[in-house]
């Protein structure tokens, strides 16, 4: 009973029919799209190809805000602009929601090579916490389950106190509280080129130790589903406890595991957005300087919200296929053991 | 930092623990709002993509689908942002903004539903279709046999998920700071932003901290003694 | 006039033929009780009647109204149903779960429902068990509840679906008492059941039910002592074989 709580439902469950075909044509254009931009202004990339002969195929050398877009932003304004002053006796029920589609195709060509580079810092955000998170996790899990009285205690208060407080608390605590940001900057590596800024970094602790909780009880549930009888066995053919753990539970809890690990995921996917409150310039935070320089608020955040839409549906998507490829037959399917 | 200074962050903390109650209470009153919305929409909903069938349950589905993909934080300030919500001005004492309130309500509530419709509708996929045929056949209509046995079963079914909502949403109204809403993290950063006082930072967020983690804590014990308390005897659900 | 009238009733899921070309039709206070090999249509038959299962031709009559122009809550109201797996509700006590349908559907007053439901609980010989849930029952006590939440509805047939084959060999006395006595006050029963001793004692009809058709239809003793057919000859001494 307490094992549900600990869960989350996905966001979006399994997709089917004509809709998976739309979200998969809308999915592929989205993918293409970011990861052209991301590749366009990648330094390694253009680093590589400056190499072999090729120096001005990719611009990493532009900021973001010299970015051009790749749609035209003016052509898209100037229907707005026409439509609203030469309406030609139509309907305005008809001609204003025209012009607002207009504008705010205006508005995303304008911001697309910003939101792209936000896009990618939520992605990267969320990829490495997760993994980092998966470091602590494990032994947290395995600690709260097969540790003794203390450390088990001290993992159990661990993951509480993490998921008893609010992520934006947790940012709060390490970049305001923590004089962590300039700990960071003092570090040489910082100054690579490459390398996120500080705040960045920040971000990155705070979601890992975040993540790391929440994963942390999705594998003790998926660990405790094991047969108790196989550490047994373990133990009887002379391993030792430790590698018991290691070599026979670990391999098929994981595995258990997988499903609330891939929710996790598409979680922080959607919770990095807070990093803005903390200055990292994700999606999010970019979105809410564009609003603040246009004061189309209600536009950009409803493109925003559109882009996040997209990236969580085609990752949970992704999720789904990696969840049907790890599965072995009889094996990581709690419910069919029985 | 010298511990004399250290001493007189929390006494400022401490000093202000009124300003942070006031604080408290638009935090558990946005949590009750949201959490009441949730529920109120999300039966119906996890009803309908059970039961129900043609426009009305993909309609639902896809809200649904939108509303449990997006980030909160954008949830809230597109409500905020985009909603005709008239200017209703600032409840006393409080000093609760009542157009961001309505606003957070909105989006932390039916981003709820959508999680709560979720939770309903397993709940009821796991209560036996015999239960519905044995109500329908005494002579029950579809919709009192829905209200009456497979209602009651689901909901208790549901309470540990419940519980978890009440988790989520109860840390999620941190988020209403992005709309300046007077709630605990909001009133935390009026805090420290007073000149002089950035050396409380950590101070006052791990107190806020703390209060949310007591809140948490203690409604999930009370949760797990409710659950107790109305589980069916002898059922193992 | 006809309690219960079946005529040419087909059912098929999709290429499978369920029911084909059933007739058969019943008085008031029969006790019919249909027996064949499992898959052979017998419960669809029986969820035809009461329209848990809508049929694909032919026609049911009930007291002579064919029941398609019936209100299906109507319809299942005048025909009470006992399930194999019991399906008593949960989430209430024996006493709820007969109360429920007095009050809902018959819209009794609070007090009459509870007398009622404590008097068909005392039918069933479950007097001192009103408070208990089903998880706290046995098996055979739970059906007998079954029984009595359908009695109370006042029907005029009773459908048994298999309400022996889920219990405890040692259970099923207790539940064929009260579908016996049943039988003996005159309640009209429609019963698909592998029951011999209780089709022998209580049957005014059986019918051997086999891929979906009526194989042949009598008295007990005519069925079980010559049958027509080699094929009811057949099943009737595996049955026996068994029990």
């Amino acid at each position: 009973m307490t094992e549900a709580a600990e869960t989350r439902g996905s966001a979006v469950g399994r997709v089917g029919g004509r809709k998976r075909q739309v979200f998969l044509a809308v999915g592929g254009l989205f993918w293409t799209w970011l990861l052209a931009r991301w590749a366009y202004h990648n330094t390694l990339l253009d680093g590589l190809l400056t190499a072999v002969g090729l120096p001005d195929v990719l611009r990493s050398d532009l900021g973001v805000s010299q970015r051009e877009p790749w749609l035209p932003a003016d052509w898209f304004a100037g229907v707005a602009a026409n439509l609203a002053t030469d309406a030609g006796g139509v309907s305005v029920l008809v001609v204003d929601p025209l012009v607002w589609l207009f504008e705010l195709a205006a508005l995303a060509a304008e911001s697309e090579p910003a939101l792209a580079a936000g896009a990618f810092l939520t992605v990267y955000l969320t990829v490495l916490s997760m993994f980092f998170g998966l470091f602590i996790a494990v032994p947290a899990a395995v600690t709260r389950i097969y540790g003794g009285p203390i450390s088990s205690r001290i993992s159990l208060a661990y993951t509480e106190l993490i998921r008893g407080t609010p992520l934006l608390a947790q940012l709060f605590f390490f970049y305001f509280g923590l004089p962590l940001a300039g700990f960071i900057s003092g570090f040489r590596v910082m100054e690579v080129s490459g390398m996120p800024r500080a705040a960045a970094v920040v971000a990155i602790v705070a979601f890992t130790i975040n993540s790391s909780a929440y994963q942390a009880e999705y594998i003790r549930a998926a660990l405790q589903s094991v047969d108790p009888g196989q550490l047994t066995a373990a133990r009887s053919v002379g391993l030792s406890r430790l590698q018991g753990i290691r070599h026979v539970v670990l391999p098929q809890g994981l595995r258990y595991a997988i499903p609330g690990w891939t929710n996790e995921f598409v979680y922080l996917l959607k919770y990095s957005s807070l990093a803005a409150f903390i200055t990292v310039p994700e999606l999010f935070r970019r979105a809410r300087n564009i609003g603040s320089d246009t004061f189309q608020f209600t536009d950009i955040y409803l493109i925003v919200g559109l882009l996040y839409l997209a990236l969580v549906i085609t990752t949970a998507m992704l999720m789904n296929r990696l969840e049907r490829r790890v599965t072995i037959p009889g094996v990581g399917m709690p419910a069919g053991r029985d | 930092m010298e511990p004399v200074a250290l001493l007189s962050d929390w006494q400022f903390v401490v000093s202000n623990w009124r300003f942070l109650l006031l604080g408290t209470v638009v935090t558990i009153l946005l949590t009750l709002s949201s959490l009441s919305l949730g529920f109120l929409l999300g039966f119906p909903a996890g009803a309908i993509e059970v039961y129900g069938d043609g426009w009305l349950k993909s309609a639902v589905n896809t809200v649904g689908v939108i509303l449990r993909g997006t980030p909160i934080v954008v949830l809230i300030v597109l409500f905020f942002f985009a909603l005709p919500i008239p200017r209703l001005g600032t409840v006393p004492v409080i000093d609760m903004q009542m157009n961001a309130f309505i606003a957070a309500t909105l989006a932390l509530g039916l981003r709820s539903a959508a999680y709560q419709g979720q939770v309903f509708r397993g709940s009821i996929q796991s209560i036996a279709s015999g239960q519905m045929e044995a109500a329908r056949s005494i002579g029950m209509t579809k919709l009192q046999a829905v209200r009456h046995v497979i209602f009651p079963q689901a909901v208790r079914r549901s309470l540990p998920g419940f519980q978890n909502e009440f988790t989520i949403v109860l840390k999620d109204t941190s988020v209403a700071f992005a709309i300046g809403l007077a709630e605990l993290l909001t009133r935390a950063e009026r805090l420290y932003l007073q000149p002089g006082r950035d050396t409380a930072v950590i101070e006052v967020i791990i107190v806020i901290s703390a209060i949310y983690f007591i809140l948490t804590f203690t409604t999930n014990r009370a949760l797990d003694r409710l659950q107790q308390r109305y589980a069916i005897p002898g059922g193992n659900e | 006039m006809s309690l219960l009238r079946i005529e040419n009733v087909d059912k098929s899921y999709g290429d499978e033929d369920v029911l084909h070309d059933v007739s058969f039709a019943m008085e008031t206070q029969d006790v019919e009780v249909i027996v064949g090999p499992s898959g052979s249509g017998k419960s669809t038959l029986l969820r035809c009647v009461n329209r848990l299962t809508e049929i694909d031709s032919g026609a049911i009559y009930l007291n002579d109204e064919e029941i398609h122009s019936l209100d299906e809550n109507e319809l299942r109201r005048r025909v009470g149903m006992v399930f194999q797996d019991f399906s008593l509700f949960a989430h209430l006590t024996a006493r709820g779960n007969i109360t429920l349908g007095l009050r809902e559907v018959l819209e009794l007053p609070k007090e009459e429902a509870v007398a009622k439901a404590d008097d068909y609980l005392d039918r069933v010989g479950l007097a001192d068990q009103g408070d208990s849930y089903p998880a706290e029952l046995s098996g055979g006590q739970q059906q007998r509840v079954g029984i009595a939440r359908a009695l109370a509805m006042d029907p005029d047939l009773l459908l048994f679906d298999e309400p022996t084959s889920a219990l405890d060999p040692e259970l099923i006395g207790d539940v064929l008492r009260v579908m016996n006595d049943l039988a003996e006050e005159g309640m009209t029963m429609l019963c698909v059941t592998h029951e011999m001793g209780f089709a022998r004692s209580a049957a005014s009809t059986v019918t051997f039910l086999d891929e979906g058709r009526i194989v042949e239809r009598g008295p007990p003793e005519q069925l079980f002592e010559n049958p027509e057919h080699d094929r009811t000859n057949a099943f009737l001494g595996e049955l026996s074989g068994l029990h």
